[in-house]
């Protein structure tokens, strides 16, 4: 049995009201910003619970534009999760700022007890990264938030829909940063991402960044980039907006009957599933001894799973320069040993659950 | 064959739907089946046939032509606090792209063409300049010998913004092949567009193409390994199908433009209005045919009145938005592009208008007098 990674050609096998939908617009013509991204940004906004938001080119842009927006740039630090993706770090290295890091919990998120102790007087922003679809406890960052007076940024880009106590990822922090990736739960069929804010003004200074600093057709007031969302997308997003919480609850659903199967094995170890946090799983990540054993046999049985990621980014080469060494992190280095992902999206079949528990269980029965 | 009546639109791209709905919506189906959304065969293949247009060794799909400008900026070792020498009435993202990276723009004044004017270039070189770009508004190419020649003598790299003119030659040369980089855009207003943002750079330095396509891809090698930070700049899989198919036209579409620019050419005869010749030098792609006039707004509500519509790029020059006030740049600073900003006026001139179209356009402006 086969158990793909990515289901984007399911996406397309049941969408012809929005392939109705994306030859009605590429007849108008209007490509760039318009009618059909305002409504994905209010739709947007209305779905995560802030007053506004603001499509841009990706993820990586909405965080970098944030912080842009919040005038951070060349000798600030941004503190950050020592095991994330390579996009929030690239977006404080390219704007000069410098990113301190913080080791995660079996979350797979920053451990908000050892953020106090890396606050300097240079610290202008956390950037916490609720990664995998977890989130980072946003009680206790939004109390340290409050007492040194440090805006954050919260990189959502993986947790859309994500919430502690019902509120959602993107709403605690000064803003929030989504991904549209193909491969994000909510997706449209490019790079996207969206930035979301209660802030007005951090909302009308993003839509100018995003759009070469234009006040109107010839009036510059700042200068910006181009970081937009483009419409024909916006209008796959809009399409695929109203489906974002049966995504969830699919994946959710999956991922709990995973849990259910996988830990029934010793060698498996589920990572802690918090009861007030809403875990939305754009990552499906368990602990498995002997893991390059198991990825291999599962690799081989048609499943493909996969490690995210072998090297955490505080080892990357491209951060020589900050001195980080060996045993910085032993939360995170820990995880790189014997973390593997699975498939969990919503278009898996329960076969397919079942071939993935049956698959680990018979791996460490041989 | 009577002129439509009808107001004749400055730009057209509804009609390129029309012409072109029956061969793109299979191509687009053809991508969204595939899945393929980032990276992909489309992209692969524009890259390289875009670099056989333009006359380079690489090129490299990115994000927007913004993009491509602060990419080659960056990629060629332009840094915070650097120079970079360049026009004052484009685009505003020509300048954006500069002070985006951290470099400061040095404005150098245009000539009667709108064109960089290359003998006010020394006098603007410091030490701390570090390349020179030049920006071919319009589709015409500046005067690309006496630059180059400035760049050999100081050391300077040179950045073409050719957002306006792919395609556009200067003494047989591509534009975007003459520069240490070229700059491309390829959006919905561009002559080869796409339904959406995007853009590309081309170069013969292989250097700077490696360093471009990871830095374009968050600077990740392969999926697990980083050693330069970068950011995501691609051009979508989607937009490169689109522009792959309307490259085969592109040619056309140059075509269509210069014979409409051709009879503006010979058709216009009015003392109030100026428009540069092209030149034996030059083969121009006319992204737009600008004239120059001094009752310029008059001239805008007379064609308006007569069902023309027009624009103008740009009112505002760049030295003079809210935005460059840390510049420090004034008023009088750059007369020339000053006057032109109040002068210049821009005739529908897209492969869309018919010979009828453009003949009524002709007959109306010679009418107008002052």
């Amino acid at each position: 049995m086969k158990v793909r990674y990515s289901y984007l050609p399911q996406q397309f096998e049941d969408c012809e009201d929005l392939w109705q939908d994306l030859k009605d617009f590429v007849a108008t013509g209007d490509f760039t910003l318009g009618e059909p991204l305002t409504r994905f940004e209010e739709s947007f906004a209305k779905l995560i619970g802030t007053k506004y938001a603001i499509g841009v080119n990706s993820g990586t842009d909405a965080i970098k534009l944030s912080l842009k927006a919040m005038n951070i740039g060349p000798g600030d630090e941004v503190i950050t999760a020592a095991n994330t993706y390579v996009a929030t770090v690239g977006a404080i290295c390219e704007l000069g700022a410098k990113p301190v890091f913080v080791d995660c919990n079996d979350t797979f998120c920053m451990d908000t007890a050892l953020v106090e102790e890396k606050i300097t007087k240079k610290t202008k922003a956390l950037l916490p990264v609720h990664y995998t679809g977890y989130m980072t406890d946003m009680r206790v960052l939004n109390r340290i938030s409050e007492k040194y007076n440090i805006p954050i940024v919260e990189d959502a880009c993986q947790s859309i829909l994500g919430a502690i106590e019902g509120k959602n990822a993107g709403t605690w922090g000064k803003a929030g940063a989504f991904s549209l990736h193909p491969l994000k739960n909510i997706n449209v069929w490019s790079d996207g991402g969206v930035i979301v804010t209660d802030d007005e003004e951090l909302y009308k200074t993003l839509r100018l960044l995003r759009n070469h600093g234009f006040e109107n057709r010839d009036t510059v007031v700042m200068m910006g980039c181009n970081s937009r969302l483009d419409t024909i997308q916006a209008v796959v997003g809009n399409w695929i907006l109203p489906q974002a919480k049966s995504i969830s609850d699919e994946r959710i659903k999956n991922a709990s009957y995973l849990d259910n199967g996988l830990q029934q094995v010793d060698e498996i170890t589920i990572p802690h599933r918090p009861k007030d946090f809403r875990l939305v799983f754009h990552l499906y990540i368990v602990f498995a001894k002997d893991r390059d054993g198991l990825l291999k046999h599962c690799i081989q049985k048609g499943i493909e799973a996969k490690i995210h990621y072998p090297i955490p980014i505080y080892k990357q080469s491209a951060l020589v320069h900050l001195g980080y060494k060996n045993g910085d992190f032993p939360v995170t280095d820990g995880h790189v040993e014997k973390i593997i992902t699975f498939p969990c999206d919503q278009h898996l079949e329960k076969a397919q659950l079942d071939f993935i528990i049956s698959t680990v269980t018979e791996y460490y029965e041989s | 064959m009577k002129a439509s009546k009808e107001r004749i639109p400055y730009v057209n791209i509804q009609q390129q739907w029309l012409d072109e709905r029956n061969e793109l919506l299979p191509i687009m189906e053809k991508i969204f089946t595939s899945a393929q959304f980032v990276g992909g065969e489309e992209i692969d293949k524009f890259e390289k046939n875009i670099a056989k247009l333009c006359g380079t060794k690489y090129a490299c799909a990115l994000n927007s032509g913004t993009d491509a400008l602060m990419i080659a900026l960056s990629m060629s070792g332009v840094r915070k606090g650097d120079e970079v020498i360049t026009p004052p009435n484009s685009f505003i993202a020509s300048t954006a792209a500069i002070v985006h990276i951290g470099a400061i723009p040095v404005f150098v004044d245009v000539l009667p063409d709108q064109n960089i004017d290359p003998s006010k270039i020394e006098a603007a070189i410091t030490e701390k300049t570090k390349a020179i770009m030049p920006v071919h508004l319009t589709g015409r190419m500046c005067d690309m010998d006496p630059i180059m020649h400035i760049a050999k003598k100081y050391n300077l790299v040179v950045i073409e913004d050719a957002a306006q003119s792919v395609g556009s030659k200067y003494k047989d040369k591509p534009s975007g092949s003459i520069g240490d980089v070229g700059c491309f855009s390829t959006h919905p207003l561009k002559n080869l567009n796409a339904c959406g943002d995007g853009g590309f750079l081309t170069t013969n330095n292989e250097s700077i193409f490696k360093k471009t396509k990871l830095y374009s891809n968050h600077g990740t090698a392969d999926r697990n390994v980083v050693d330069h930070f970068g950011c995501v700049s691609r051009m979508d899989n989607l937009q490169a199908a689109i522009l792959n198919f309307r490259l085969e036209k592109l040619e056309n579409v140059a075509e269509k433009r210069r014979n409409n620019a051709m009879s503006y050419h010979n058709g216009i005869k009015n003392k109030n209005l100026f428009f540069p010749k092209e030149s034996k030098d030059e083969y121009n792609t006319y992204h737009t045919f600008v004239v120059q006039t001094p009752y310029r707004d008059q001239l805008k509500e007379y064609l308006s009145l007569n069902g023309i519509d027009t624009a103008i790029h740009y009112p505002v020059p760049i030295h003079l938005q809210p935005a460059s006030k840390k510049l420090g740049y004034q008023i009088g600073d750059f007369p020339i592009t000053e006057k032109q900003s109040k002068e210049i006026l821009t005739l529908p001139v897209n492969q869309y208008i018919s010979k009828e179209d453009i003949e009524r356009i002709i007959k109306v402006i010679n009418k107008f007098h002052f």
